[in-house]
């Protein structure tokens, strides 16, 4: 009984040391940067000052037009490695590619290399081609790392599929994509969107390959956040850049938290 | 006979396969091998690489701030394994089992939707000069209010790990949660009749049961360790004068800052050596599990 009172005391104060960095994102996000005097930090703000300082996010930095981008590529580019990811997974396990598992671990080793591995290529490649700082250039990118992950997750998901549904569907007359289309796609909607999910958050929160292929156009937040940050003197001031920081944010959380189901299991496969 | 012999959709398969296939050897294979054949050059982003052997190499390896970088991710490593991951077991021993655990394992999770650009922001804001962690200790008495926690090697590598590990936590937790759900209850129980409690029952009988979670926690913690860049790229630009860069700082700043992209690309190499072999301690683990014991895994979601 102790032990329990114990372990509730401990989690309890834990938890609220957590939540620290959060009230101080908050407190200071609804802090204009008048009253915001650098002394104060831990005061708490007012909404009126958080909703001008939103405004000001919108009108004096390129967030914006950041968010615009990060959104395309968010769904865009998890799409695309979700449908390319299930043909690999349909490929080598309901139509039993030969030496399938080979080609898979091929696709499968894309994971292991670091980002920094391929990056300077990718960097050349682009800026020969005209790709570089592009939304279709990052929608490309972003699809191509994410598909290894998607080719995994969906392999194990179809050996999970019994053998006859596969049989019965041919016995029947349905062509090959008849039966991807039809019977496996739809069958598979919980995996693809546990996929989805990770991939869109991971697409999202992406700093590296933004800041390398990147410049202003094609610009998605997380590198646009950063930048906020060099600027002070002429910049926003940092009660704007938490604000910007919180605002992109909202997103991905909005998606953890109404996905968490999803989350613990694409947790257990081990990518993040 | 409409026997379905899977041998007879052999095009198909290629027609399903190819298109992964070939994106991941034209955009991820042919891209390593150039890394390598970049890294004996002595390319500068312009004009034509010319042949210089392993001299990167060494420049390399005596550059004090590639030196230092490597001794830095040294530290993200050992320390991510320590905090976050000795942390996440905490949290997630002391919630398992307990009414509201689940809710009480929430503040952990909540920074896992934050970016590390995210975090970096709002750690900056925390660590620097003055900021809210000076006032605070300023406002408790305590001593170390002047301290500049970004500034001095090696403290602002740790107070970045720190930084990081309020993230890892959370999702540490859960994965050791999903593992001591998957614990058989009859051998503790037995154990628990037996006299055994607290930290003994958690030595001799939890502790090696939850050792395919262990395997999956520390083997992610290591690879997502070594390749850090998020965090300390925002919080301290790997400055100052380079002292708190990692290996993937290093690299950024030696290829696309410095313009030197053989010894950046030299620098992409020794960070993919380690990471591919801290990978192999869990990725096995992970591509049996299509195989064997994680079938449904997915399929329950």
């Amino acid at each position: 009984m102790i032990s329990r009172i114990v372990r509730y005391v401990v989690l309890g104060l834990l938890g609220i040391f957590w939540l620290l960095p959060i009230y101080l994102l908050l407190a200071n996000a609804s802090k204009s940067n008048g009253s915001f005097s650098g002394t104060q930090l831990w005061s708490a703000g007012n909404f009126a000052d958080f909703w001008s300082n939103v405004i000001a996010v919108f009108t004096t930095t390129d967030i914006g037009s950041g968010l615009g981008a990060s959104t395309i590529y968010a769904i865009v580019a998890p799409v695309i490695a979700v449908v390319l990811g299930a043909f690999v997974g349909f490929a080598v396990i309901v139509l039993k590619l030969k030496h399938g598992f080979v080609w898979f671990f091929v696709v499968f080793c894309g994971t292991v290399f670091p980002i920094q591995m391929m990056v300077i290529p990718w960097f050349s490649f682009s800026a020969n081609t005209g790709l570089y700082d592009t939304i279709v250039g990052m929608i490309i990118i972003y699809s191509i790392v994410a598909l290894p992950f998607s080719a995994f997750v969906m392999r194990n998901f179809f050996s999970g599929i019994s053998e006859s549904v596969f049989e019965a569907s041919v016995v029947d007359g349905a062509n090959v994509w008849q039966i991807f289309r039809r019977i496996y796609l739809p069958m598979s909607v919980s995996a693809l969107v546990v996929v989805f999910i990770l991939q869109a958050t991971w697409v999202w929160n992406d700093f590296l390959l933004s800041l390398i292929l990147t410049q202003s156009t094609a610009r998605p937040v997380m590198p646009l956040l950063n930048a906020l940050q060099g600027t002070e003197g002429g910049g926003p001031g940092y009660t704007v850049t938490l604000t910007a920081a919180l605002l992109v944010s909202l997103p991905t959380a909005a998606l953890f938290l109404f996905t968490q189901r999803f989350f613990q299991k694409g947790l257990a496969l081990g990518q993040y | 006979m409409t026997s379905s012999n899977p041998m007879r959709h052999q095009r198909a398969a290629w027609a399903f396969m190819g298109p992964g296939v070939l994106l991941v050897l034209l955009a991820m294979y042919i891209p390593v091998v150039y890394t390598i054949y970049l890294s004996l050059t002595d390319y500068t982003g312009l004009g034509t690489p010319n042949f210089i052997g392993l001299q990167n190499y060494v420049t390399m390896f005596r550059d004090p701030a590639f030196l230092t970088s490597l001794m830095n991710t040294a530290i993200w490593v050992v320390g991510t394994l320590v905090v976050p991951v000795g942390m996440g077991l905490l949290v997630a021993y002391l919630t398992f089992g307990l009414k509201g655990g689940s809710w009480l394992r929430i503040p952990f999770l909540i920074p896992y939707a934050l970016s590390g650009v995210a975090i970096g922001v709002v750690f900056n804001f925390i660590f620097q000069n003055g900021g809210a962690l000076s006032q605070a200790l300023t406002f408790l008495g305590v001593p170390g209010a002047q301290t500049h926690w970004l500034e001095v090697a090696p403290l602002n590598t740790v107070v970045m790990i720190l930084a990081s590990s309020w993230q890892g936590i959370g999702v540490n937790a859960l994965l050791f949660v999903v593992g001591l759900q998957s614990i058989p209850k009859e051998p503790l129980e037995a154990a628990r009749i037996d006299g055994a409690s607290g930290w003994r029952l958690f030595t001799t009988m939890v502790w090696p049961m939850l050792r395919p979670s262990t395997t999956i926690v520390v083997g992610l913690s290591i690879v997502n360790s070594l390749k850090t860049f998020d965090i300390v790229e925002t919080m301290t630009q790997g400055g100052p004068n380079r002292v708190s860069e990692t290996l993937g700082v290093t690299m950024y700043t030696d290829t696309f800052q410095s313009d030197q992209y053989g010894l950046g690309s030299a620098v992409a190499i020794l960070l993919t050596i380690i990471t591919v072999a801290a990978s192999v301690i869990y990725l096995r683990r992970q591509l049996t599990i299509g195989d064997a014991s994680g079938k449904g895994e997915v399929a329950e979601a």
